[in-house]
């Protein structure tokens, strides 16, 4: 059995003008220890599936359709004490700002033994020693004087490694990290990747990464979700989709990579921008930025098809395989 | 590719930025931190500098320095060949409509009470009060054509744009008194990847279009190989390595810069090797003796913790502070 199945997955906001369905039908699933990148531009819609798998939906969003069967128990269907004992426990969030995920008055012992105390029966004395314990996994030097330490005094990588080592204090079966290292710099951004990496591989945890860099997806995770205004474009293994992507949003976000470019010449663009829920385009909602369009794309909404092994939602997908690498 | 002999536009010269941090009046020393130390650099007309580091490196404390947002506690910061620094704040004024800036957050950076018209006219009229209103409003939309953005869009406010949209307003903003030399804090960092390459785009374009100066500060060397002519890597307020891009990329000295190249991701399918942690930057507040990159080397020796390595020119024109570059125990 899958570590988690999320099927049909779909999200909307019922506002006064009309219903935006900000989320269509995603489906996917992870086995234990599995590893699973979500990619796309701000607004696409995958911070929407993780907080939607978690129940964490503001008002007045909701689950319209769809189950997230998590170890055969449907999370959709779970009240609000149920789904406790679950987040943060079994399923652990770390999000992207440490700043904001950390509490500001407390020290980072405070907030890693009130983690494990609102989990477990556990005296203080326990949970800090874990709570060392963890910190000296996350590679945090003076593990025991850190406890006494408040976010403020931490850099940004400290503070991102200690919002990890707290969310492993439970020891989770899945985490799922929105943004992880993009407040981050780029050489602590590598830093905090491999030891998020190592630590999956080490507990044998699940993860779900959401970034919009795929790059870091490519290094990271073994299966991969490409999402674009709501829907999932393309879908398969890692390796499948970066080494032979299909749909053309996917080749314009590898495409757009400054490492993928010429030096000096410009960038690889996909022009415009993604279209708001409430407008928009009949047909497939890539149409008015794609290079590829025909009239086939301005009118129907492309299905998700196999191609070579992995999923692509495009009425192009064929033709572009056979114009072959073009970027 | 030698522009060194030339009178530089923006000349910065041994500057040094200390900043008080107050403390106690009983305490013998006040605490003081020091942001930049000693740092001289020439942009040559026409040049993309990029400046790289890690954050709270002094990169932008640099870049404000050079605006004149910030006065250097020693040093001088020239332009076109006459000494800026010191100047008072009006005989400053015709400097300022020559170098504008555009800021890393675009969510911050605009007025969100004012319309994107009122913001883009704001530096007209302050700089050039004889402007009519009809030609004010012809600049605003030329310029908001030329960066890619809809003339509508004046009307509007902040809030009602993206991200990438934004930052394309407040480009429009540092380009509407055609300035001459542009510094642009970390301008795309805060943005997706996708985005980013329409930002850089425009720049580019506009670079191209109007003969500008860029000083463009990042931590992202991926960026700078495409938008950069020469750069500068700067570690804890020193400057470590500078080089033209072509030279950097090709053979990086520094022990940093090759730790700054590594991090880049890349589109590999290859697993992430566990990079060594090689630990964190230190605080500015008590700097390491000798080379302040020491404690992190994997090169560093005791000469390098006793005695501050210099820039030295290499024969291929790049220059590079470390002592085991210059000893040969790095191949250079």
């Amino acid at each position: 059995m899958a570590l988690i199945e999320v099927k049909n997955l779909c999200v909307e906001f019922p506002t006064r003008h009309a219903t935006l369905k900000a989320l269509r039908g995603v489906n996917f699933s992870i086995e234990k220890g599995e590893r699973l990148g979500i990619v796309g531009e701000s607004g696409a819609g995958k911070s929407l599936s993780a907080f939607a798998m978690l129940n964490l939906l503001s008002k007045p969003g909701r689950i319209a359709e769809g189950e997230i069967l998590f170890e055969g128990q449907d999370l959709s269907k779970l009240n609000d004490d149920e789904m406790r004992s679950i987040r943060g426990n079994r399923i652990s969030m770390i999000f992207q700002d440490p700043m904001m995920t950390l509490n500001p008055v407390l020290t980072i012992g405070t907030q890693m033994v009130e983690t494990l105390q609102a989990h477990r029966k556990i005296s203080k004395a326990a949970a800090r020693l874990i709570a060392i314990d963890r910190l000296n996994e996350v590679r945090i030097p003076s593990a025991e004087e850190r406890l006494e330490s408040y976010p403020h005094e931490l850099s940004g990588g400290m503070r991102q490694r200690v919002v990890i080592a707290i969310a492993l204090l439970t020891e989770p079966v899945l985490i799922i990290a929105d943004e992880p290292t993009t407040a981050l710099d780029v050489t602590i951004q590598a830093e905090i990747m491999s030891l998020m990496l190592d630590l999956c591989k080490t507990h044998n945890v699940g993860l779900i990464l959401i970034t919009h860099d795929l790059a870091v997806v490519s290094q990271v995770t073994q299966k991969v979700i490409v999402m674009y205004a709501g829907r999932v474009v393309e879908q398969g293994a890692t390796r499948a989709v970066i080494e032979n992507p299909r749909h053309p949003y996917t080749r314009g976000l590898m495409a757009a990579l400054p490492q993928q470019n010429t030096p000096g010449k410009r960038l690889f663009q996909i022009p415009g921008s993604m279209p708001t829920l409430d407008a928009m385009p009949d047909g497939c909602a890539f149409n008015p930025r794609c290079e590829h369009v025909g009239d086939d794309c301005r009118n129907k909404m492309p299905k998700l098809d196999s191609f070579e092994g992995h999923l692509v939602r495009c009425h192009k997908a064929e033709e572009l395989q056979i114009k072959g690498e073009k970027s | 590719m030698s522009t060194e002999d030339k009178t530089p536009l923006v000349s910065v010269k041994d500057v040094h930025k200390v900043f008080d941090l107050g403390g106690h009046f009983l305490q013998k020393e006040t605490p003081k931190v020091k942001a930049i130390n000693d740092v001289s650099l020439n942009i040559a007309v026409g040049e993309s500098f990029c400046l790289v580091g890690e954050s709270g490196c002094g990169k932008s404390t640099l870049a404000r320095t050079v605006m004149g947002l910030l006065k250097p506690s020693a040093g001088e910061i020239g332009y076109n060949g006459t000494r800026i620094d010191d100047l008072a704040h009006n005989e400053r004024l015709p400097f300022h409509r020559n170098m504008q800036m555009i800021f890393q957050n675009p969510y911050a950076s605009l007025n969100p009470r004012r319309s994107v018209q009122k913001t883009l006219e704001e530096p007209l009229r302050f700089h050039c009060p004889e402007m009519s209103n009809s030609a004010i409003k012809e600049k605003v939309e030329e310029v908001m054509v030329s960066v890619g953005n809809d003339p509508s869009w004046g009307a509007r406010y902040p809030h009602e744009f993206s991200g990438g949209q934004r930052q394309r307003i407040s480009i429009a903003r540092a380009l509407m008194v055609d300035p001459e030399f542009v510094v642009a804090d970390e301008p795309i960092s805060a943005l997706d990847v996708s985005i980013q390459a329409q930002v850089l785009n425009v720049m580019m374009d506009a670079q191209e279009k109007r003969n500008l100066t860029y000083l463009f500060i990042t931590h992202d060397l991926s960026v700078v190989e495409h938008f950069g002519s020469r750069v500068g890597v700067m570690y804890l307020g020193t400057l470590c390595e500078l080089a033209t891009t072509k030279t950097l990329f090709a053979k990086p000295r520094h022990p940093y810069t090759q730790v700054l190249l590594a991090a880049i991701p890349t589109l590999s399918c290859e697993e992430m090797t566990s990079t060594k942690s090689v630990g964190e930057v230190p605080s500015a507040m008590n700097l390491p003796t000798g080379c302040v990159f020491h404690n992190r080397c994997p090169f560093a020796n005791e000469r390098c913790k006793r005695e501050v390595p210099r820039l030295r020119t290499l024969d291929d024109g790049a220059a590079v502070a470390c002592h085991a570059v210059e000893e040969g125990r790095i191949e250079s």
